[in-house]
């Protein structure tokens, strides 16, 4: 009984081409989606994510696309900051004491900027300290300072503006920040 | 009668032919040469581990020195692939074991490495030289301290093989450890340069107990890698660099201590004396002011890798901007957009660029990382050709500016964060951005997708992509139509991942032969049916058609209904024999 396989050398063709095509399973027309009930936005509406609650809190399993080990390291950042112990209690604001197990961050928002920031409260010992820092990183200069006024929100939720209370009040209570102009 | 050379000299001819593809391509001229190949090559690479049985390798390659192998999916990484899927290169080693008893070479990705493996490798190749575990788990500190004690003091200096000497000293302290870890990554383990040797200590992710580190051996002159733990303290690092001058790369440990004058003129004492550094990597817990500590090194350093860095855009400038020869930069996007300004004007010789999240869960975002550094990046480095980089707002001209900038571009990754992210200019689809991108790069061979995208994102890569290789898609495209485009335009396409897309039947039964020209293809949450998966396995006998679903059985459910996920891979083995109780395969009928 003959193979089909020949003993022959292949010829160029044989060798080089790419292997048969088989046919395909399901002849492709130009309109593949017309039989489709809905017309445009169907894929979004009937796409199912697996949606989970996963240790961070965020629904999608495996988005965004980042390898399991960085996301350990980088909530491990920011846990270690929060447990070890400070030796001599060299917390001056912006120096590298490193770690502190009083780090407070929080969110702050300006109004009128998409992106929203984080700070850590427990580098600050006064309002002043604070609103120097946050001009710098909204990249206003202290002129316009004038025209902004800091709001906070506490811990039931309300926004209040800040500098009514004592520093160590605020520290206490805040949750988030915003920054809002003055009139309108 | 046929003349042809003597095999001999064929030998002496193929022995200067390295790569697999031209191994691939003379192994088919004729069947002599194909057995000069086989029983010449040294060397193999088996991208995915179910493609061939270790029998097959074994048989055609009886010769082989250093094999690679892959096993999980790339999505793996992302924890869409369940435990237990697979990937176990126990088998492979026990098959090894028996027929390469010379095996100097094994490098692993993605794969279950259990002890009993180690500890297999260990016994089994007395030419052992090289062992790199890439994202690989399922083993413990027991394991390794095998292989640290069974590979070293074998080799002598004057075979020019590598010294396992500071392994055996890992090992004293490996041994105090009995911990088992699930995600290991481990990366590179024991690496060694023939000609040069290397040792590394591997870098354990956390628990690695620096009581039990004892004093640094007296001298090291052989070492030229370093990645240290993160527990070892930053005031152990002067001495050690001290000890190990010629290092060519380094990672630190923790580089965070009490600001003390002299930890800081020691460090950077250490620092100016490595003329060798290369690479530097590792900055957990980073305390800013111990940065200019490293600044005497930084014109050398031609790799930088900050990714665990938590510093601000200012620290990271000043550091960057010392590195005038910086070829790779891995960093978080703490760098902002006036970090990477900075990067484009000072590092000109840019090729590599990742740019991680420091708040991927985060929605609202938390540093002024726009596309505007990335386009400042693509016009300022004019050898800048890979690209991975996270951020939560793009728009279709930044990314057309992008292509036009960067032609040379060949690896080009985007994630923006919120999927299904418009421009947020014109709130139009990103189509016509990444259209630009596919077609003014035209040796792209990698590229992943985010944002808003309909199926014409897919027309313009079907239709100009003809170089790419990997293509990852995910929440995008309207139907069938843009899994088509890509299937059948990418000639060169070998890997192609795909999650929440809704993509169905007809595009993939369309284009079943295309898959046999590919490595693999993997569809999570899309909408292909079971009816379909089985028709495929059907038809397609050189395919393993694979369905996972942790809902139980398929066939309980409708054959219209979708499959979870599927896997689907060109193999010459058939249906593998270890698959877990939530993957089915669908099988040829016989």
């Amino acid at each position: 009984m003959i193979s089909g396989r020949s003993n022959k050398k292949r010829g160029f063709i044989e060798a080089f081409e790419l292997p048969p095509q088989t046919l395909p399973l399901l002849l492709w027309n130009d309109h593949p989606n017309d039989d489709d009930d809905d017309d445009d936005r169907k894929g979004v509406e009937n796409s199912s994510f697996i949606a989970k609650k996963n240790d961070d809190g965020y629904c999608i399993v495996g988005w965004p696309p980042i390898k399991f080990r960085r996301k350990k390291i980088c909530s491990h950042n920011r846990d270690d900051n929060d447990r070890t112990v400070l030796h001599n209690g060299s917390a001056r604001a912006g120096v590298g004491g490193g770690v502190n197990p009083n780090s407070k961050y929080v969110k702050v928002k300006m109004v009128g900027v998409g992106i929203a920031r984080k700070i850590d409260l427990s580098r600050h010992h006064s309002y002043q300290t604070l609103t120097n820092t946050l001009i710098n990183m909204f990249g206003k200069c202290q002129q316009d300072a004038q025209s902004f006024k800091l709001a906070y929100q506490d811990r039931e939720g309300d926004w209040l503006l800040a500098g009514d209370v004592p520093w160590r009040t605020f520290i206490q209570s805040v949750e988030r920040l915003k920054i809002l102009r003055i009139g309108g | 009668m046929a003349y042809s050379f003597p095999e001999e000299v064929l030998e002496h001819v193929f022995s200067f032919i390295h790569t697999d593809k031209d191994r691939n391509a003379i192994s088919l001229v004729c069947k002599s040469w194909y057995e000069v190949e086989r029983w010449s090559r040294r060397r193999i690479f088996i991208g995915n581990c179910y493609a061939v049985s270790p029998g097959i390798v074994i048989r055609r390659f009886p010769e082989l020195r250093s094999v690679a192998l892959k096993g999980k999916p790339h999505f793996a990484d992302f924890n869409l692939v369940p435990d237990g899927w697979g990937g176990n290169v126990y088998p492979w080693i026990a098959a090894m074991a028996m027929a390469y008893p010379m095996l100097e070479e094994l490098r692993l990705k993605r794969m279950v490495v259990t002890d009993e493996s180690l500890e297999l490798i260990s016994r089994s190749f007395k030419n052992f030289k090289v062992l790199v575990l890439s994202s690989c788990e399922g083993f413990s500190t027991d394991g390794l301290a095998a292989i640290a004690a069974n590979c070293s003091g074998r080799f002598s200096e004057e075979s020019r093989i590598s010294s396992f000497d500071l392994l055996s000293f890992a090992t004293f302290f490996l041994s105090n450890q009995t911990k088992r870890y699930n995600r290991f990554e481990l990366k590179p383990a024991c690496e060694v340069d023939i000609g040069s040797p290397i040792s590394l200590i591997p870098d354990f992710a956390h628990h690695w107990c620096p009581s039990t580190f004892p004093a640094w051996p007296p001298r090291c002159p052989s070492l030229r890698t370093l990645r240290l733990n993160r527990a070892v303290p930053l005031d152990r690092l002067p001495n050690l660099l001290r000890r190990a001058p010629q290092l060519v790369e380094l990672g630190t440990g923790a580089y965070s201590a009490e600001h003390r004058p002299e930890v800081f003129s020691s460090l950077a004492g250490a620092f100016s004396n490595c003329k060798e550094l290369k690479s530097l990597s590792g900055f957990w817990d980073v305390v800013p002011d111990y940065l200019p500590a490293v600044y005497p090194a930084c014109s050398g350093i031609t790799s930088l890798n900050l990714s665990y860095a938590t510093i601000q855009s200012p620290d990271l400038i000043k550091l960057v901007t010392q590195c005038q020869n910086l070829q790779r930069l891995w960093v978080l996007d703490y760098i902002e957009d006036s970090g990477l300004d900075a990067l484009a004007a000072s590092c000109k010789d840019l090729q590599e660029l990742r740019v991680f999240p420091s708040e991927p869960y985060d929605m609202e975002g938390n540093v002024a990382l726009t596309e505007q550094g990335l386009v400042s990046v693509s016009e300022g480095c004019p050898k800048l050709h890979s690209v991975l980089y996270f951020c939560r707002q793009m728009t279709n001209a930044a990314l057309v500016s992008i292509a036009k900038n960067r032609p040379n571009m060949t690896r080009f990754r985007l994630c923006i964060i919120e999927p299904r992210t418009r421009d947020y200019q014109t709130l139009e689809p990103l189509d016509v951005g990444f259209g630009a991108i596919v077609e003014h790069c035209k040796e792209l061979h990698r590229l992943s997708l985010s944002g808003l995208l309909t199926d014409r994102v897919f027309e313009y890569i079907g239709t100009h992509a003809k170089k790419l290789e990997m293509l990852s898609v995910a929440f995008a495209g309207d139907g069938d139509l843009g899994l088509h485009h890509v299937l059948s335009g990418c000639k060169s396409l070998r890997k192609l991942e795909i999650r929440d897309c809704p993509f169905g039947d007809k595009a993939l039964l369309a284009n079943a032969a295309k898959l046999e020209t590919m490595r693999s293809l993997w569809m999570s949450s899309c909408s292909v049916s079971f009816g379909a998966c089985k028709l495929l396995g059907q038809k397609m006998p050189r395919l393993n058609v694979e369905v996972m679903d942790e809902r139980g059985r398929p066939d309980s459910r409708p054959e219209s209904c979708s499959v979870e996920k599927l896997y689907i891979y060109r193999s010459v083995a058939g249906p593998r024999s270890d698959m877990p109780r939530f993957v089915w395969t669908m099988k040829t009928p016989s």
